[in-house]
Parts: structure tokens; sequence; C-alpha cells
């Protein structure tokens, strides 16, 4: 625990440096926000209902997403997106030297604050949405959170999968954009896509384990088969994924040196 | 001086494939990342199936987001990340040396990647035509000419716009937040996620002479059908004018970012 908390601190200290910069990402932020939530707006316009989902019930999932993506820009991008170049320039050696686990450092090295934004936009949003809806259950919150804790584990071991890649392979590190513009497919409820792709949504890019299945447990339609399927995913993405990664740092050659 | 870099057209596009060839994984994937239309194209879908939104049924909205995804991958560009990295890095002082001016020189390389790009998407096209043969719609001569004047101007605009906001790493650090402010606003007004008529009537009409409508809707518009040509010859002199306004934008901020450039690492 003392690991995160110094590096915390740290990333902390780095953005009150750099104040204006840090106004200026605020900025984009509330743009960003607008941007991800206007569709949503649009789309109800026309519409009272899509695929059972209500314009209240969608902007549960829109809430969830917006964590998600909170979650990708402020945290995992930063750090996990730079072991690429990493890689390719030969610094991770610098990484693999510090005294812990090397995984842990690469995924929490820097936390960007500029990102504070986002999730404060997002729990507003989820807020708003929840009142909405109808208050839910005690039990409906803890599940929620707990198919959420779910979700971001496996799109966490689906990141550092992609970021595996670039031991063996020089330029595969657009993988993960594309897998990001698949994720972007999770602002929507699952069951507006046909079957194949509800498939790929929840084992594939488990992006509808993030938005979808939280927000079926906030109205309160969840099963404990949800659960089962989100820690199953989640359980199987995280291993796979550690093992990806022992074994890429084992036939990791260091490329300056 | 543009036929003299025409004249290098040639010998670029051998290069362009050549490198397409070398690192084809990287550029499939690429490629396969523009599919948000199809996501799109599922949402709205739902949405008219219990009848048609703004003029458009199932089968206009399955026309139009082929049509997207179709204008979305001639119009690609990607000037601004490679732009933003050579001024930061210093790389560019070696592209300054080079006989032929480094825009118009990632411009030509562009255009040479299309066929490959269109031949990559050509797979998803006929797998959505398979899925909805009704949608499909044979363009008149007049509407596919105008199409690719269109779609040219909308590419030019494309890159211009990535061009200018690539350059403006001369004078600031958060060029590229900026950058993600403007896509922002591209996704949600160019007709990306929605054809403008599903927009409120007032906005619609504003939309419909902005720089983000110039950037994909109007090409998508001609070639789907949505507008007639007589209609579209406007909206296709719109976009001759955005892209002087980028162009002169582009030629400006370009001259007085060469005067404060660093070269770091020089």
């Amino acid at each position: 625990m003392k690991v995160p908390l110094a590096l915390i601190r740290a990333s902390l200290m780095v953005a009150l440096q750099y104040r204006g910069d840090f106004a200026f990402e605020l900025l984009t932020g509330v743009v960003r926000t607008f941007g991800r939530v206007m569709p949503l707006v649009l789309v109800y316009g026309h519409t009272t209902s899509i695929s059972g989902w209500t314009a209240d019930e969608a902007m549960l999932v829109m809430g969830f997403f917006l964590v998600m993506t909170a979650f990708h820009e402020g945290l995992m991008e930063p750090n996990l997106g730079e072991v690429v170049e990493a890689v390719r320039q030969g610094t991770l050696d610098l990484w693999l030297l510090k005294p812990a686990d090397a995984q842990l450092f690469v995924s929490i090295r820097r936390v960007d604050p500029a990102y504070l934004w986002d999730v404060f936009a997002a729990f507003a949003v989820l807020g708003l949405a929840t009142w909405r809806v109808g208050v839910p259950g005690p039990l409906d919150v803890i599940v929620a959170f707990l198919l959420l804790g779910c979700g971001l584990s496996a799109m966490y071991g689906l990141w550092l999968l992609a970021i595996c890649t670039s031991f063996w392979f020089i330029r595969v590190d657009n993988l993960r954009f594309l897998l990001l513009s698949i994720a972007d497919a999770g602002r929507w409820p699952v069951s507006v896509f046909s079957g194949w792709a509800r498939v790929l949504f929840v084992a594939v890019v488990p992006v509808a384990l993030v938005t979808t299945f939280p927000a079926e447990a906030m109205r309160g339609a969840w099963g404990w088969e949800l659960v089962a399927v989100a820690f199953t995913v989640a359980a199987a993405f995280l291993v796979v994924s550690r093992l990806a990664w022992t074994r890429a740092l084992a036939s990791y050659t260091s490329a300056s040196s | 001086m543009i036929l003299a870099h025409l004249r290098t057209f040639p010998t670029l596009f051998r290069i362009s494939v050549a490198s397409l060839v070398a690192y084809r994984a990287e550029m499939v994937i690429w490629i396969l990342s523009t599919t948000l239309p199809l996501v799109m194209l599922a949402l709205w879908n739902a949405v008219t199936a219990d009848g048609p939104v703004a003029g458009f049924d199932q089968n206009g909205m399955t026309r139009y987001f082929v049509c997207t995804l179709i204008v979305r991958q001639l119009t690609g560009a990607w000037i601004l990340w490679e732009l933003n990295y050579d001024i930061r890095s210093g790389a560019l002082s070696q592209k300054l040396l080079k006989p032929i001016h480094p825009l118009w020189y990632a411009a030509l390389t562009m255009v040479g990647a299309m066929p490959f790009r269109m031949l990559v998407q050509t797979p998803l096209l006929l797998a959505v035509v398979l899925w909805r043969p009704e949608a499909w719609r044979t363009p008149s001569l007049a509407e596919v000419s105008l199409f690719v004047v269109s779609v040219a101007l909308a590419w030019l605009l494309s890159y211009l716009s990535q061009a200018f906001f690539g350059s403006l790493a001369f004078f600031m650090d958060r060029s590229m937040g900026l950058w993600s402010v403007w896509f922002a606003l591209w996704m949600l007004f160019s007709g990306y996620i929605a054809p403008l008529g599903v927009f409120p009537a007032w906005t619609a009409t504003a939309l419909k002479w902005s720089p983000f409508n110039a950037l994909l809707g109007v090409p998508v518009q001609i070639l789907g059908g949505f507008t007639t040509p007589h209609d579209a010859v406007p909206l296709v002199l719109a976009q001759l004018a955005w892209v002087v306004v980028a162009w002169v934008l582009v030629a400006f901020t370009w001259r007085r970012g060469l005067q404060s450039y660093g070269a770091v690492g020089a």
C-alpha cells in the first residue's frame, strides 16, 4: 500500500507545479464530457425506449462508461501506454530496477489528476441518472459496484495483454486504439447489439461488464448469473494477463544495452 | 510549384506502398479502428425499428452509415501525430533538409495509402450490403462525379486541419489538448454519429455550413443520395471556402512556427 500512495503524491506534486496546464486540461475535460453525453440526448430526442432501456436507464450506462473512460485516460493510458515506448527504447530497464513489483509499478506509476474532472463528471451523471430512475436498494448498489470492479479489472487485464504484445512485435502498439474504438460501443446498453456482438462485448472486449452490467444492477434487474459471468471473465483476464506479463518480461532483452 | 511536387508522386506512391507492405498488420489495425459508424448503425437501427426518424427509415440509416464508413476511410489523415512528434523530438530537422516540403511529402504518401485502405474496408462494406440489400442504391453519374470532388475537398480539409493543430506544437505544449476539443466537436457535429437531419432544426441549419459538415457530412449526403446534386453544389463550394481558410491558416502557422522552431536534439 505504501507504493501506490507515494506514486499518487508524486503525481499531485507534478500537477501543482504546472497549474496552467492543469486548468487547461480541466477545460478540455468539460468539452470531452459534453461530447460524450450529447449523442444520448440526441438519440432519445426521437424515441422513449431503445431495446428496453429508457433515457434515464441509458444514462446510467453512460455514467458507468464515463467512469471507465476516466479510469482509462487518467490511469491506464498514461502508464501502460508508456510501456510500449519504454520497451522500444530500452528505458524499461530503469523501471524494472525499482524495488516494487514491476507490473504494479508500470500500472500506477503516474496518475493524471487532470482526470479528476472526468471522475467528478462520471459520478454526477451517475447520481442524476440514479435519482431519476429511482433510488435502488443497498444490495443493488453493492452489486453494481462489485460488477464495476470486475469490469474494470477485466479491462485492465485486456490492456495489459495488448501492451505485452509490444515485447515481441514492434509496431502493434496501436492494438490498444483498436480495442479502445471497440470499447466505445460500451456507452450504449449492450442489448442494442445483435447476438455475436454481445458476446464480443462481454467476453472479448469486456466493456459490457463495466457499463451495462452495473447499470442492470442499479435498476434492480440483476441475477446471480450476471455476477458469476462478471467474476469469471474478470478472473480469466487477470490471470492470463499476469501470465503474459511474466512471460513477456522473461523474454525482454533491453533494446539499449 | 504544385506541378513540380506532383511529379514526385509516382515515387512517393511506391514508398507509401512499400511501407504499407512492410507494416501491413499495423495498417490493418489502424483501418479497423474506425468502426464507430457500425456501432451507430446498430443503435439507429434499433431506434428506427418502430418507424422512420427525420425521414430516415432503417434502409436509409444503413445507407447513411455505410457511406460514412467509406468517407471516413477516404478522408483519413494522420499528419497531426507525425507533425506533433517530429516537432517535439526534433525529427523535423531532417525532413526539412529534403528537397520537398514536409507537408507535401506527407500529403502525397497519405494519398498513396488510399487504395489499400479501401481494399481492407471492402469485406466490411460487403457484409453490411449482404445483411440489408434493400439499402443499396446506385448513384447517378452526376452524383458520383460531384462526390469525387467533394470527398477530395473533404480529405484536403481534414489534412489541413490536422496540419494546423499539428503545427501549433511549434508554439505550445498543449496543442494535442486543443485537438481533442476540436475532435470532440467534430465527432458530434460532422454527421459521424447521426445525420444532420436528426438534430433540432436550427442546429441543423447552422451545422450545414460548418467546417464539420464540410469534413464529412457533405460527401456522405451526396453519395447516399440524401440531397440532390443541384442542392449539393453550394455545399461543395462551402467546402472549397473552408479549404482556402485552412490553407491560409496552415501557411501562416507553418511560417511563423519554423522561425521559432528550436530543433530539439540538433
